[in-house]
């Protein structure tokens, strides 16, 4: 989409159409000029973000602190930014799961959640799911029941099983299903995610 | 994606005034319009983020014979709501059945009313579709297995939204906090008046204007007898938009239908009230030929297209299921 730039007012007609980046230089004036005359309709005393601002979260159990445009995804401050490149980007869409990380213990698409709004929130990713050399159980069962071939999909597919995992420790087949049900596997090695989740199960209720 | 200006509004009374000017959009969780802003279909320069709202965020409650839910409420919370479990198992079953886990932690309930369409010709930008200011909508000549069978007229799309029927159907109320300068006031509107068909705008699909934002969603308390459900059809079992569907509530009084409410979606730009189905509904004791019936009565004035004949059929399976699933619901008590 960079490169891409539209002139102001004339945006919604004119999608689509502007492509060259001199049309991009020419435009940029009329962005400016527009948003001056908008501002006035935003109250004084509201909290607005222009450029970058520094963001604080809890990154897999670490206070951290980030430079970040409003414009930023989580998925982008992690892979470019923090060097947590185990979070795939994929589709960049929220179609695929491929960059599911937990927020507040929740799944969510990294790639559809602004970096600001994790601010103050706490966010796991799957380098945070083993402690030290101990393996996440979850990730014990994937190696144990071979529940990857290419591996893209693996960090989300492992994210989404740890949530269910922790929310129905028993998981039934159809649980199972429902809980990868927003992450795809090209390869299609859903039914060893499966004996994978139930090999993690099996596990933590042997407190390992 | 652009770069915008982000307004942290504190509540809806901020964000309303926020939202005034012009190019600037409202965000909830946000997982439809930044699926835009990256294909390039939105260009905000200013974003309003409702998140940080915190009367949006009220939780779903029972006060004075009404079911009141904050307008950023997730949808995980809607399908995991005792609440909601008990008194309108269809919304629960709505906003349960919605996309993916992912999205359903994310996305809210105003978020899900109001996300645009996903005709794949508004949502690619290379087309200049009717809907966003060009003069062909495409559909017509093109594509057309995913787009509308009832109401085609110049703009195809069919509303995209799993909580909108169910919630018409239970008779919500939308509260909304409308800002004009400085000066911010209150409405309600019924959410069956909520929507906007091509022919009267073809660039939206509800009637929600600038500096204007719902604030919450609520519904009578269903009177006991009542049975609520949603039922849609899909190509795949999850993770998919609907390829029609459709809401019932029906009250059961001594073996007979005292009031009923059917609302069909995803056939049409808007949700879709079939009175027609509910006349013959009212009066009658629940039985499935009836139902049966019923569906092939909400039928009735279809203009399928080329390719979404198969439409016409599966809708009224929908309604069909829909119908079956509130009357157990009605006659069993509780739920």
């Amino acid at each position: 989409m960079d490169g891409k730039k539209i002139e102001g007012s004339d945006a919604l007609s004119r999608r689509g159409f502007l492509k060259s980046a001199g049309v991009a230089a020419a435009a940029t004036t009329l962005i400016h000029e527009t948003r001056k005359s908008l501002e006035s309709t935003i109250p004084s005393d509201a909290t607005v973000m222009r450029g970058e601002s520094e963001l604080k979260f809890k990154l897999n159990g670490k206070e951290v602190t980030a430079k970040v445009a409003p414009s930023l995804t989580l998925l982008e401050l992690l892979r470019e930014k923090m060097d947590l490149t185990g979070t795939k980007q994929v589709c960049d869409r929220g179609a695929c799961g491929a960059c599911t990380v937990h927020l507040d213990g929740r799944t969510v698409n990294s790639c559809l959640l602004l970096a600001v709004d994790a601010s103050g929130r706490n966010v796991t990713t799957v380098e945070g799911l083993a402690q030290g050399e101990q393996l996440h159980p979850v990730q014990q069962g994937f190696v144990e029941e071979d529940a990857m071939q290419c591996g893209f999909c693996t960090p989300g597919m492992v994210m989404s099983c740890a949530a269910l995992l922790a929310k129905n420790p028993k998981p039934t087949r159809a649980d199972c299903a429902e809980g990868i049900s927003g992450n795809i596997c090209r390869c299609g090695t859903y039914l060893n995610i499966f004996r994978a989740m139930d090999r993690a199960s099996a596990l933590m209720k042997a407190g390992k | 994606m652009k770069n915008f200006d982000y307004v942290l509004a504190k509540d809806a009374a901020e964000a309303a005034k926020a939202a005034q000017g012009k190019n600037t959009l409202l965000k909830g969780a946000g997982t439809d319009l930044l699926d835009r802003m990256k294909e390039g279909v939105s260009r905000p320069d200013i974003v309003v983020n409702l998140l940080t709202c915190t009367d949006l965020r009220a939780p779903i409650r029972e006060e004075g014979g009404r079911i009141i839910m904050g307008a950023a409420t997730t949808l995980t919370e809607i399908a995991e709501s005792p609440l909601l479990q008990k008194v309108a198992p269809g919304l629960a079953e709505a906003a349960g059945e919605a996309a993916t886990p992912q999205l359903r932690n994310r996305g809210t309930l105003a978020g899900n009313i109001c996300q645009r369409p996903r005709c794949w010709y508004f949502r690619n930008d290379t087309y200049a579709c009717s809907k966003k200011g060009g003069e062909t909508c495409y559909s017509i000549e093109g594509e057309n297995k995913f787009h509308a069978i009832f109401e085609n007229v110049s703009c195809n799309i069919v509303h995209p939204s799993n909580l909108a029927p169910i919630l018409q159907a239970l008779g919500a109320t939308l509260h909304v906090v409308s800002a004009k300068d400085d000066k911010v006031t209150s409405s309600d509107i019924a959410l069956k008046d909520f929507w906007v068909r091509p022919e009267e705008d073809i660039s939206r699909e509800n009637i929600l204007g600038p500096g204007q934002v719902i604030r919450e969603v609520s519904f009578a308390t269903p009177a006991a007898g009542t049975g609520s459900a949603y039922v849609e059809t899909r190509e795949k079992a999850s993770f998919d938009w609907a390829l029609t569907s459709c809401a019932a509530v029906l009250r059961i009084e001594g073996g007979i239908i005292v009031d009923a409410h059917v609302v069909m979606s995803s056939v049409a730009p808007t949700p879709l009230s079939v009175d027609a189905v509910v006349a013959m509904l009212k009066g009658k004791a629940p039985s499935e030929s009836l139902f049966k019936s019923a569906g092939a009565k909400a039928t009735d004035g279809a203009t399928p297209m080329r390719d979404n004949g198969y439409k016409v059929t599966l809708v009224a399976v929908a309604v069909k299921r829909a119908l079956v699933s509130a009357a157990a619901r009605a006659v069993g008590g509780a739920k």
